[in-house]
């Protein structure tokens, strides 16, 4: 599979048409079919836009950075063309009458939408096994989770069907998906890619995000999409973002590991990629240190107050009042709508965490927990910015605390699945930017490692981890 | 036994903004049901809201107009619940910290007389679609072209105390919001909307007795109605031993009942959070001052200046200033020069009979004014002049365009010739009085003996015989002036 | 603070989610756990303060008021569960009549 900049190269110049490569990327579609990755796609589609990438005169076709590019996007994020069902029954049929701003930014940029990948239902999970339509499969191992919610385009990218693929963020769902499965995921800073058109989860932690093949091809992605949106309060002000010339090495950067996130108890393979890591820092020039973010261990508590909260408001929408299923309860009024709509088209995972949404907001709680978290995720943001002013320019942490486990292992507990973003959400509460690089493998499965950079210092983490990316190989065992 | 009654009111106003409070949809009243909506405020998956800066102005307007005080941060909040109507489950409003705080108004109570009333807050919020429980059989109908409407909502201090003040506080605070423009303020329409807490306790007692809401009144003269059925309902309950339950009350303009509200659900948990789509909303102090320079006149102020500086009496400034396109009308008349009483009469009478009637100017100020300096210069008698502006104001039949001669071009006719046109002008040349005046002198030998003799009164009989052969066109105090002079 | 098999069917009742009776005792569990879990941040030293925390920008931008929404692809009536003419409708309103 070729990387972003190839195929966009291709078609630009006229060498590839638009045409074969929606014919190619169908037939990897069709090939990759076990996976369960997909929830909705169509070789019509494909081959329609691809014909009107073909039929544009060859100056304007140069002009567009993404052209001919295949992009798979994770089924929350609405589209006109294809139905948007957040992997539920509630969302069954819906096809939204609007496109996201990034939907619509990937086709003027002249990307073909791949198709519709596959989730943990409205992007509640760590595994991909709450899809109301299946389980997604781990590419190399099929008795194991790609990771979630954004299973789906982790495990297309990972397969080789398409160089890139949209997912999104609350608490580390493309990031722990890309480490699971081995190729590169990055979560921008909050506000640097609209949320308009992708269905909330937790308002104040979502945020669109990417997975690429490499580093290069998340980066180009990120860069096209990026960017403020009238339509989104929550955007920021910034400018789409443009990349850094390469670098050639890190001399003159420190990377700090806070030792928070190395537990006496990390999986060896996830610590031996740390490792790797580090050696891979210091031969390029970079200096590592040890530095301490000491709220760290109230990240996970903190995230799973504010994420049900803030959900539970979002998903009051789903009433079967204006779009979606509908189903009626005995009763046969308003009242039996609402609550056999909800309670049969939620999922039990979506159900507990409304639950505990509403349970966290109601009457006598909303000081003890919701407000209580919010200051807590303060002094968690500023554990990050204490560090990065005292002369760190990077964090490195590893992204996941073990490799991709076994379906079925974690679906019992929800608190034990919950651990699974133990390094990760701690960035979406801080809102900062942060990526998953492959480092390499542990018993066959893929190992990550995590970089961390200050608020809008999103080129400059790309920039490293393109370098670092020179020097890892990510197909290696790491012991 | 005595009672004290309490009462507090709510009151939503829709803002005058073009389009909703959080999207770019259209305002407009009366649209065929669900075409003007989108994905914000359908409530559809991904959709996010941004709030309208020309709302943020008219409720600050407001606000400011209120006396309240105007916060420089305030923050959007979410108020959960379901109702098929309320396409989020959730309204974005404001909560703990709203717009604006601690203002007040002065009003007329009927019992008490001048008093302040308190205003706890005003804050912003987005308004639901509507439900229509009549349209279709079995079922309820959804129209969500109001879903998103900006209000301001106005909460009063516990401050009032009757069903008539209570009454009083909304007639002024309409007056005051119609007064800066921020809202039509129509209850018919839906534009203005109350919702009442009301509450007994013995006279003397500092702590409010339990309270309940009523809705559904849909004219300030039904809040009256349905306040006092209330208090009575809970003073009768009271004395007869029982204890007076917070529910919500339902005013039924029919019969002018108050009844429970069927659903004897607990009362809602709106689990009020800061709603994460939208950060603060900022407002600079400079901004605020600017808004403040930028209220117009209010109406007290205004009608303080028709006395001192227009000299006007009490009542006439009172009702000239009672709303502004009467008080901005009757200015525009004084600017062209019109005497400030004379115009003063004019409008509260012949102008304002025709605009409590259609809401409309009949006849634009330039052109009262007009005809006004006709009767100061005596074309026309002020008789007369009556007729004049009543055939301009349309209840006359002639038409009220004159073609200019030699242009082919049409303008609205001028006071004097429409006058003319109708034969009223009044005669004031000298010459041709002096001739009827001679003429009336030796007509009545008897008469003018008389007067000389000293019988000045029989002057206005002579008058009389004057304004007789002039078919009324003689210029009334210019005969009397000729009559007098002549017969010296 | 342990949650009760009340709660649970209270914050259902605000959720308006039916919670089947054989569900009950497990979520009842579940959700014990969950909230037991996330009352860790209890030990967050007392003296430790800090405002809450805003994600995204300090202010929020605000827009025009001018009449251009959003186009929407496709009516109302192309995603409607059931729509005649031209409402949205559900059934009646029953137990929240008079709210």
């Amino acid at each position: 599979m070729s990387g972003v900049a190839a195929i966009a190269d291709g078609v630009a110049s006229g060498s590839a048409p638009a045409a074969a490569v929606a014919r190619d990327t169908g037939e990897r579609l069709r090939r990759a079919a076990d996976l369960n990755a997909t929830l909705h796609w169509s070789q019509e589609l494909l081959d329609r836009d691809a014909a009107r990438l073909d039929r544009l005169p060859p100056a304007e076709r140069a002009r567009l950075p993404l052209v001919g590019v295949p992009v798979a996007l994770k089924d929350n994020i609405v589209t006109t063309d294809q139905p948007t069902t957040c992997a539920s029954r509630i969302l069954e049929g819906y096809v939204s009458p609007y496109d996201a701003t990034v939907v619509a930014r990937l086709k003027a940029a002249g990307a073909i939408i791949a198709c519709k990948t596959n989730l943990d239902e409205f992007a509640m999970g760590s595994s991909t096994e709450h899809s109301a339509w299946g389980r997604v499969k781990h590419p190399l191992d099929p008795a194991r989770v790609p990771g979630g919610s954004s299973g789906g385009s982790a495990a297309l990218v990972a397969a080789g069907v398409v160089p890139a693929a949209l997912g999104s963020e609350t608490g580390g769902s493309v990031r722990q998906p890309a480490s699971f499965c081995g190729v590169v995921g990055v979560k921008p800073s909050y506000g640097r890619v609209s949320r308009f058109g992708l269905v909330a989860f937790g308002s104040s932690l979502d945020q669109v995000s990417v997975f690429g093949r490499s580093v290069d091809d998340a980066a180009r992605v990120l860069a096209v999409i990026s960017g403020n949106d009238p339509n989104d309060a929550t955007s920021a002000a910034e400018p789409p973002m443009t990349l850094e010339p390469a670098r050639r090495d890190l001399r003159g950067l420190t990377f700090g590991i806070p030792g928070e996130y190395v537990p006496a108890d990390l999986d060896p393979g996830v610590k031996a990629g740390l490792d790797r890591a580090v050696q891979a820092i210091q031969d390029l020039g970079g200096t590592v240190r040890q530095v301490s973010l000491p709220h760290t261990r109230f990240a996970v508590p903190c995230y799973y107050i504010v994420a049900p909260a803030e959900a539970a408001a979002n998903l009051a929408r789903y009433d079967g009042v204006r779009y979606g299923q509908r189903r009626v309860g005995p009763e046969g009024d308003v009242r039996a709508l609402y609550r056999a709509t909800r309670g049969q088209g939620f999922g039990p995972e979506v159900r507990r965490r409304i639950l505990i949404g509403t349970y966290v907001l109601s009457s006598g709680y909303y000081d003890a927990y919701y407000r209580k978290a919010q200051q807590v995720r303060a002094l968690l943001a500023d554990d990050f910015r204490k560090v990065f002013a005292a002369g760190v320019d990077l964090l490195l942490t590893p992204t996941t605390p073990t490799p991709a486990f076994k379906a079925g292992e974690k679906t019992e507990d929800p608190v034990a699945m919950y651990l699974a973003d133990i390094f990760t959400c701690s960035l979406n509460l801080a809102a900062l930017p942060a990526m998953s690089l492959p480092v390499g493998r542990s018993g066959g499965l893929p190992v990550g490692a995590q970089l961390v950079a200050p608020m809008f210092a999103d080129a400059r983490m790309l920039s490293v981890a393109a370098v670092l990316e020179t020097v890892l190989d990510a197909t290696r065992e790491v012991r | 036994m005595s009672w004290e009654t309490v009462i507090g009111l709510e009151v939503h106003v829709q803002l005058l903004t073009q389009s909703k409070m959080f999207c770019g949809c259209s305002t407009r009243y009366g649209s065929p049901p669900n075409t003007q909506v989108c994905p914000v405020c359908l409530g559809l998956p991904g959709a996010l809201p941004v709030p309208n800066a020309h709302a943020i102005e008219l409720a600050t307007r407001a606000a400011l107009a209120l006396s309240c005080k105007v916060h420089e941060t305030s923050v959007f909040a979410r108020k959960n619940y379901f109702y098929p109507d309320l396409p989020k489950g959730y309204q974005i409003s404001q909560f703990d910290q709203p717009l604006a705080t601690g203002g007040g108004i002065e009003i007329e109570s009927p019992e008490r007389g001048r008093l302040t009333i308190g205003i706890t807050r005003l804050h912003v919020e987005e308004d639901a679609g509507k439900s229509l429980h009549d349209r279709l059989p079995g079922k309820t109908a959804i129209d969500l072209n109001r879903s998103g409407t900006p209000l301001a909502e106005i909460v009063s201090e516990p401050d009032l105390r009757s069903p008539a003040e209570a009454r009083a506080y909304l007639t002024r605070l309409k007056q005051l919001l119609l007064y800066c423009q921020v809202s039509d303020c129509n209850m018919e329409e839906g534009s203005l909307r109350v919702d009442a807490n009301i509450s007994i306790r013995r006279p003397g007692e500092t702590r409010l007795g339990t309270k309940t809401e009523v809705k559904n009144m849909n004219s300030f003269a039904n809040v009256e109605r349905a306040l006092t059925v209330e208090r009575d309902r809970q003073i009768k309950l009271v004395e007869g031993g029982g204890r007076v339950e917070q529910v919500t009350m339902l005013f039924n303009a029919g019969s002018g009942e108050v009844r429970p509200m069927r659903s004897k659900e607990e009362s809602h948990d709106y689990r009020y959070f800061p709603d994460p789509d939208l950060p603060p909303l900022v407002l600079t102090r400079l901004w605020i001052e600017q808004q403040h320079a930028a209220l117009p006149e209010m109406p007290d102020a205004r009608r303080d200046r028709f006395m001192t500086v227009l000299g006007l009496p009490a009542y006439d400034a009172g009702v000239l200033s009672a709303e502004r396109p009467i008080a901005d009308y009757y200015e525009a008349v004084v600017a062209e020069g019109t005497e400030p009483k004379t115009a003063a009469n004019w409008v509260m009478t012949e102008v304002l009979r025709g605009y409590n009637e259609t809401g409309q100017f009949a006849v634009s100020s330039e052109w009262l004014a007009g005809l006004l300096a006709a009767v100061k210069d005596g074309t026309v008698s002020n008789q007369a002049a009556k007729q004049v502006f009543a055939a301009r104001a349309g209840r006359g039949s002639l038409s009220v365009t004159v073609e200019m001669r030699g242009t082919g071009k049409t303008s609205e006719v001028s006071p004097r010739q429409l006058a003319e046109k109708l034969g009223l002008v009044q005669v004031g040349d000298v010459a041709a009085l002096g001739g009827w005046v001679d003429e009336v002198i030796a007509a009545n030998p008897k008469e003018v003996g008389r007067y000389k003799a000293g019988e000045t009164k029989l002057l206005g009989f002579l008058q009389g015989q004057v304004m007789k052969k002039s078919a009324g066109k003689a210029d009334p105090k210019k005969v009397g002036a000729l009559l007098a002079e002549k017969l010296r | 603070m342990s949650i009760r098999r009340e709660d649970v069917l209270h914050v259902a009742r605000l959720a308006e989610l039916d919670v089947a009776e054989a569900d009950l005792p497990k979520l009842v569990e579940q959700m014990g756990r969950i909230v037991g879990f996330v009352e860790q941040l209890n030990e967050v030293p007392a003296g430790e303060q800090a405002p809450p925390f805003l994600a995204g920008p300090a202010k929020t931008p605000l827009r025009a008021d001018l009449v251009a929404p959003v186009p929407l692809v496709r009516p109302p009536s192309a995603i409607a569960p059931e729509f005649i003419h031209g409402f949205f409708s559900v059934p009646r309103l029953g137990a929240m009549e008079g709210e």
